[in-house]
């Protein structure tokens, strides 16, 4: 009865991710196809290097490169930010719950699928992709471990220990299907649909003779398939698939890479179907080289380069627009998917209290903060998100009028401190204004100062101007601000508490950026494993971790759910301000006048939106 | 003079292992840990335990979980080897890495130097002969001009003036960008885009070297010897060419050699403003990703070019002075 009930379950609860075979053409998405010509020159501050495959640099030059080249991914993440089946390269993906608390997707791909020499692409390469890149033969060519998430398939530590050549939890089905297990403690996850978002990789060009069989009891790579064998087609300097990635199938094809003057091409590729909303790029090609922050704008204005991505700070977009007033080059704007911050400490001296970070937060105009630094290009948000987040424009009603935006008040701050019990000086008597300069409080019989130490990083224009609008308002209210300098390996080594035996800043600025799956599981989980790396702020507050652990378990498709929980979980953080957010930058693209049609975002990057543009000289 | 060349030799193997010594340590004493910088941007997309096992991993690779004496034992065998280590930046042997910026860095170098040697030397030359003269007095300031200004803003004006004003040259970089062409037009091309951050080396080393052959000219113009050959009746070019100039070689040695030296070096600055892709700025970035295999190589080859290079110029001295007797 009870087997029964769980395959009618199993059954009631096949979550079916279909296309249905509906692939739209280029005509049937409303966009048209403009015709492929013309090149363009893209300059970046980032150095590119020869690295053309992941699992080695991760540069945001070649991550652009790999974002052009490769593709094909069952399930693609939209510009609209969700997650969604590419009907492009897969009739349907279907994730099966199974008895044993497991969840199956299985990939049926479409048929006519090419690789840019014109090769047909199958399942055995998705699979070859999987096997490839969580092989001991990759991770023995000092290989970087790329695909993170093929360690929650059944099956994965066996084969990746080199137990064995079979990859249980990965299963070739037919020539055009494929499917992979997840395993019950990573379930149920609101976003395990990117599990199936598994590129291929051209087996007959990695690994020439190798074979892939299943058995039943999953996919089994022959045993020809050895790091000397990768080494060879992989790692050789000379035409090794990591520097000469010839065969691939993203909507554009690597041409050629010169190392001596770091600079590559990429010429649209032929056999590309098109992206998963059916349109082709229409750049035949793009030549990728670096520039500086010093003369970018001069390049532009010369036009040996058409488009500068990402540029932020006043002088740079000031200099760019002036060249757009000018009429010699255009510009597209959009807000940071991430923000520069305080990080708090929250669990020794004055930081672990709440009320201490909240008056600290009311010590800072954050507006003004943002203003000065970026020369007005940046706004100032009260939660852990983006202004380009799509919860953030789904409920920015809310979050707007409901979360504390900690304006700089100084009278509330030193109330904050009052009640929080910041009244005694350091002889134990009370705290009189004009009188004492530092707050006490009286933490388990002892007397504990309103020091807070601050680290910060040398050449750092956001710790130069806290430096300058941070410490006198916090003394005016009984705090005092004892500022070091290090270099940014030592705060990292004393954030993540990496040989440090007694921690000593309550309060470091650095960075942070989002991506499209959150880990607030991880960011706010109390259990001890996590903190360091994930919980930097080494906070534990069950609330918050129990609203982050709720939202990992929402169903996919529940959007309603995961944005009220987003919402509670927005309204605790910015009660509990583990950080301070200062600025969100408003990045800018500068592009020549012959680029059309061109339209980033924040997670949707230049290489994403250039598929969309077209030349017109 | 073999046995002293000998004598030489074993003095500089035994500094060079000093030197190794000094340098492994003060550079495993940096802060920063090189295993998480080389896994940290897998943080965001995989779990805590993931990340652990991976971190570990890297640590394992990069022989961080050994003691240090062991480190240094392993490092100073593998370099002897040619193994020069492994770069935690790029995930490549560092052999793989250093070969093609040091050699746009000596040809950049190479090539201002001779510009350099060409100008300066008739131009010290000339004005310690006409000492005082409007072209000694303009050289004077324009050579404290070129001395005093720091690269940086020769570089941005040259760009200023001869990219931007007057759009003779390319901003920056080695090629034009997408060049199709045979060897000789790249060839060419090159030469175009080296053009600019060659003028400003060169206009920026104009001041040290000119005052120096000045100088050393000045003093030699004043010695009998050379009262003696004028009173001779000697022609003004035979005495300041053959007399003068060959006395005046000797402290312009010292500065060739250390030039020599400095072509294997490359320039943080003129490589980071033209985006010329030399050995400088590996070393630089190397130095910020604590990617320490990469700069202890090129550390320890400068160790062995500075002891090579003064070994080059004693040999030279006693070469242009034959007063000079080596190993006494």
């Amino acid at each position: 009865m009870k087997k029964a009930l769980a395959l009618v379950l199993a059954f009631v609860m096949v979550f079916v991710f279909t296309a249905c075979n509906n692939t739209p053409s280029q005509e049937e998405s409303g966009k048209t196809q403009h015709e492929v010509g013309g090149q363009i020159v893209v300059g970046s501050v980032t150095d590119l290097d020869d690295n053309m495959m992941d699992g080695w640099t991760n540069g945001a030059q070649n991550a652009s490169i790999r974002n052009l080249i490769f593709g094909y991914a069952p399930v693609v993440y939209t510009k609209e930010g969700t997650f969604e089946v590419d009907p492009q390269v897969a009739e349907s993906v279907e994730g099966v719950e199974n008895e044993d608390g497991t969840k199956t997707f299985t990939i049926k791909l479409q048929k006519d699928l090419k690789w840019n020499d014109g090769t047909a692409i199958t399942a055995k390469d998705y699979v070859f992709s999987i096997l490839l890149h969580t092989s001991p033969a990759y991770y023995a060519l000092e290989a970087q471990d790329t695909m993170t998430y093929a360690n929650c398939f059944t099956g994965y530590d066996a084969y990746f220990n080199g137990e064995t050549k079979t990859f249980s939890g990965v299963r070739l089905i037919d020539d055009y299907t494929f499917s992979v297990q997840i395993v019950a403690e990573e379930l149920p996850f609101h976003f395990d649909i990117a599990y199936a978002s598994i590129a291929p990789y051209p087996m007959a060009v990695i690994a020439p003779d190798c074979d892939i069989t299943d058995d039943g009891n999953g996919a089994t790579i022959s045993d020809n398939f050895t790091a000397e064998l990768l080494q060879k087609t992989i790692n050789d300097t000379e035409e090794g698939y990591r520097y000469y990635p010839t065969v691939t199938c993203g909507p554009y094809e690597f041409v050629s890479y010169d190392k001596t003057t770091k600079q590559a091409v990429l010429q649209v590729n032929d056999q590309y179907k098109g992206t998963y909303d059916g349109v082709k790029p229409s750049i035949e090609k793009i030549i990728l080289k670096s520039v500086t922050d010093a003369t970018q704008m001069d390049e532009l204005k010369n036009g040996t380069v058409d488009l500068i991505s990402g540029v932020s700070g006043g002088t740079a977009i000031n200099a760019g627009l002036d060249i757009c007033d000018a009429g010699d080059a255009q510009y597209a704007s959009y807000l940071r998917a991430g923000y520069g911050q305080i990080t708090f400490s929250c669990d020794f001296g004055p930081t672990q209290f709440v009320k201490v970070r909240q008056a600290i937060a009311y010590c800072l105009d954050r507006e003004e903060f943002a203003k000065q630094y970026s020369g007005g290009f940046a706004q100032v948000v009260n939660g852990e998100y983006g202004l380009s987040s799509w919860e953030y424009k789904e409920r920015k009603d809310v979050i707007d009028s409901e979360l504390n935006s900690y304006s700089k008040d100084l009278e509330k701050a030193k109330q904050l401190l009052i009640e929080d019990g910041w009244t005694l000086n350091e002889n134990g008597g009370e705290f009189v204004e004009g009188v004492d300069k530092v707050r006490y409080k009286n933490v388990d019989g002892k007397l504990m100062a309103l020091e807070i130490n601050w680290a910060n990083t040398p050449n750092n224009p956001v710790s130069d101007l806290l430096n300058t609008m941070l410490p006198g308002e916090m003394e005016k209210v009984g705090m005092k601000l004892n500022a070091t300098t290090v270099e940014f390996g030592v705060l990292l080594n004393n954030m993540y508490r990496q040989g440090i035996d007694e921690p000593t800043y309550h309060m470091f600025n650095l960075a942070t950026g989002f991506v499209p799956i959150p880990s607030y599981w991880y960011e706010m989980s109390t259990d001890e494993k996590y903190f360091g790396s994930y919980n930097q702020n080494y906070i534990k507050d069950e609330q918050i971790e129990q609203i982050a652990l709720e939202m990992k378990k929402i169903p996919a498709d529940d959007t309603e759910a995961w944005l009220d929980k987003w919402v509670e979980y927005q309204k605790r953080w910015n009660e509990l301000l583990p950080n301070i957010p200062l600025y969100s930058d408003e990045y800018h693209d500068f592009y020549s006048n012959k680029i059309k049609g061109y339209e980033p975002d924040g997670l949707w990057q230049w290489e994403s939106a250039i598929l969309y543009s077209w030349i017109e000289e | 003079m073999a046995k002293y060349i000998l004598r030489r030799l074993l003095y500089l193997v035994f500094v060079f292992f000093i030197v190794s010594i000094i340098m492994f340590f003060i550079y495993k004493s940096v802060p920063g840990d090189p295993a998480r910088m080389m896994i940290d941007s897998s943080k965001q997309s995989v779990d805590p335990e993931r990340y652990e096992q991976m971190y570990q991993a890297a640590r394992e690779q990069l022989g961080l979980d050994k003691p240090l004496p062991i480190q240094y034992i392993s490092w100073i065998t593998n370099m002897l080897k040619g193994d020069l280590g492994f770069s935690t930046q790029y995930r490549q042997p560092v052999s793989q890495i250093v070969g093609v910026p040091m050699g746009n860095t000596i040809m950049l170098n190479l090539v201002s130097m001779v510009l350099v040697f060409l100008i300066t030397i008739p131009l010290g030359i000339v004005t310690a002969v006409k000492k005082n003269s409007p072209l000694d007095n303009a050289v004077q300031v324009g050579t404290v001009v070129g001395y005093s200004l720091p690269s940086f803003v020769i570089a941005l004006l040259f760009i200023f003036l001869f990219a931007n004003l007057l759009p003779i040259f390319p901003i920056s970089g080695m090629n034009a960008p997408g060049l199709t062409g045979d060897g000789f037009n790249v060839f060419l091309d090159r030469m175009y885009h080296m053009a600019l951050p060659c003028l400003v080396m060169t206009f920026a080393s104009l001041g040290g070297i000119t005052r120096y052959v000045r100088a050393a000219m000045i003093d030699v113009l004043r010695q009998d010897y050379i009262r003696t050959a004028r009173a001779k009746g000697l022609r003004e070019k035979v005495v300041i060419y053959s007399h003068a100039f060959r006395n005046a070689l000797i402290p312009i040695v010292t500065v060739l050699t250390g030039w020599l030296v400095s072509v294997f070096g490359g320039s943080v600055v003129i490589e980071t403003i033209f985006l010329w892709n030399g050995i400088g700025k590996v070393l630089y970035d190397a130095l910020m990703q604590r990617d320490f295999m990469v700069v202890l190589a090129m550390q320890m080859f400068y160790v062995i070019i500075t002891l090579a290079g003064n070994l080059l110029m004693d040999l030279a001295y006693m070469l242009v002075d034959p007063r000079v007797k080596l190993g006494n």
